[in-house]
């Protein structure tokens, strides 16, 4: 009798620690994990029924324990990007390069308004670039070259004052290359290696300005 | 047919070395680090800022991008995207190697002791950079009319420097610059059409005129018996008036 409600005890405790540990952030997380091929064991920390993600490796937080940065570059992982990655608030590092990553951006990535650096490239991602990435107003870091994208290149993306570094190069992206707003700083070397990309065009100079006959010239008219 | 042995090897050679050399153009590593080494040692460092910190022995992917002064496009690739070497008191000419980082964009010399002139070819040099910064330092010699041909350039600073002579009128072409001062130099001549650059970006450059400056004075050309003409002619009008 002893021993049963011992047993009880246990099973009780542990029902609790997992009511504790229902966090959206862990959901997310871990809803991804499952999705993913992971070969090397990358992510045996992380662990459902924590209370919060901070302590997974390839995982930081803030002080509040909100995930800030995801560090998963050249992990061997394969699997897609689940549309839940949007609901991190204050995600603002998301490092996937150099992984065996498919599938198509999640539209929900548009949500991530801290993102700082969105970083896909060396994957087998496809589909297009999704148009709501122009609503990330911090984003510095836009690097979603060598993958199979398509379609073309949203005008959104002209909008993020913010753009330092745009790689779109090694795809299947078809179309214009925009040249306003943020784009003015971005050269060839953005979107090379886009056989469908047609290449950027530079407007007709303005008239060579003349030299405006002065009313000084000549003084004032003899009688 | 059958190929010789010799033949045989001969086109196997051939071939690796393609194959080499395309994998070089793909990841663009070594001649970014040749271009590092070369402006190294092209520039004199008096204050060790490059000495210390650029190290060529600890070959690692991407360990030129943990440099002082150097910004990647990718954190593990050793492909240069902006150089930053502002106020480190650097002496010397243009360093020319900057060619061999053929994926810069951004490049800002400013505030240094680099002397000499901006080489005429710049825009084979600098052909996509899209930030230019050479302001303070002791360039002399003309701007080259080859930075006209540098479509990419949003932003371009050449004040508090020595140059002379005008302003390359096809700096007119440059679609995309937004920023462009030559205050403090000893510039001269017509500014040419320039969309929504102001007059204090031409400041202090006692013979520089045109829109958005005064107008350009055309020299006297008025012979002596004009000016006395004139001068009878306005003293008959004084005294009409009075």
């Amino acid at each position: 009798m002893k021993m049963g409600s011992f047993l009880l005890l246990v099973v009780l405790a542990f029902g609790l620690v997992l009511n504790v540990s229902a966090n959206a952030e862990v959901d997310v997380l871990y809803a991804w994990k499952t999705s993913l091929v992971d070969p090397n064991n990358v992510l045996q920390s992380w662990n459902a029924s924590l209370a919060n993600p901070c302590t997974w490796f390839h995982i930081t937080c803030t002080s509040d324990n909100s995930v800030t940065r995801i560090d998963l570059g050249d992990a061997n992982l394969s699997g897609p990007l689940i549309p839940q990655l949007g609901q991190l608030p204050n995600l603002m590092y998301l490092e996937l390069f150099d992984n065996n990553i498919s599938g198509a951006i999640p539209s929900t990535l548009g949500n991530l308004t801290n993102l700082v650096s969105l970083d896909l490239f060396l994957n087998r991602l496809s589909g297009s670039i999704p148009s709501s990435l122009g609503n990330l107003p911090r984003l510095r870091f836009l690097r979603l070259n060598n993958n199979s994208l398509s379609g073309s290149i949203p005008e959104s993306l002209t909008t993020i004052a913010t753009l330092q570094v745009l790689d779109l190069s090694s795809n299947n992206l078809t179309g214009d290359i925009p040249i306003n707003g943020s784009f003015a700083f971005f050269t060839p070397a953005s979107f090379q290696n886009n056989p469908g990309l047609k290449p950027q065009k530079f407007p007709p100079p303005p008239p060579m300005f003349q030299i405006a006959p002065t009313p000084s010239a000549e003084g004032p008219s003899s009688p | 047919m059958v190929l010789s042995s010799r033949t045989f090897c001969a086109h196997v050679i051939i071939i690796n070395f393609l194959l080499l050399l395309s994998c070089n153009m793909v990841y663009g590593t070594p001649t970014d680090i040749f271009c590092l080494e070369s402006i190294k040692k092209s520039l004199e460092d008096p204050y060790g800022y490059l000495n210390s910190s650029w190290d060529f022995n600890n070959n690692t992917e991407g360990f030129i991008c943990r440099f002082t002064g150097v910004e990647c496009w990718h954190p593990d690739e050793n492909k240069v995207l902006n150089l930053k070497l502002s106020n480190m008191g650097l002496k010397g000419q243009f360093p020319r190697a900057i060619q061999n980082c053929s994926s810069l964009t951004g490049l800002d010399l400013s505030i240094n002791k680099l002397s000499g002139t901006i080489p005429t070819d710049i825009n084979h040099i600098l052909e996509y950079v899209t930030t230019l910064d050479l302001s303070s330092n002791d360039f002399s010699g003309t701007i080259p009319v080859g930075l006209a041909n540098c479509s990419y350039l949003n932003s371009l600073k050449l004040d508090q420097n020595q140059l002379t002579g005008q302003i390359p009128g096809q700096f007119s072409t440059l679609s995309r610059l937004k920023v462009f001062t030559v205050t403090n130099n000893l510039l001269t001549g017509q500014i040419p059409n320039l969309r929504n650059i102001s007059a204090d970006s031409y400041a202090n450059n006692p013979g520089l005129c045109g829109s958005p400056l005064p107008a350009c004075q055309a020299p006297p050309s008025k012979s002596n018996s004009a000016v006395i003409a004139e001068a009878a002619v306005s003293e008959f009008i004084v005294c009409h008036v009075n």
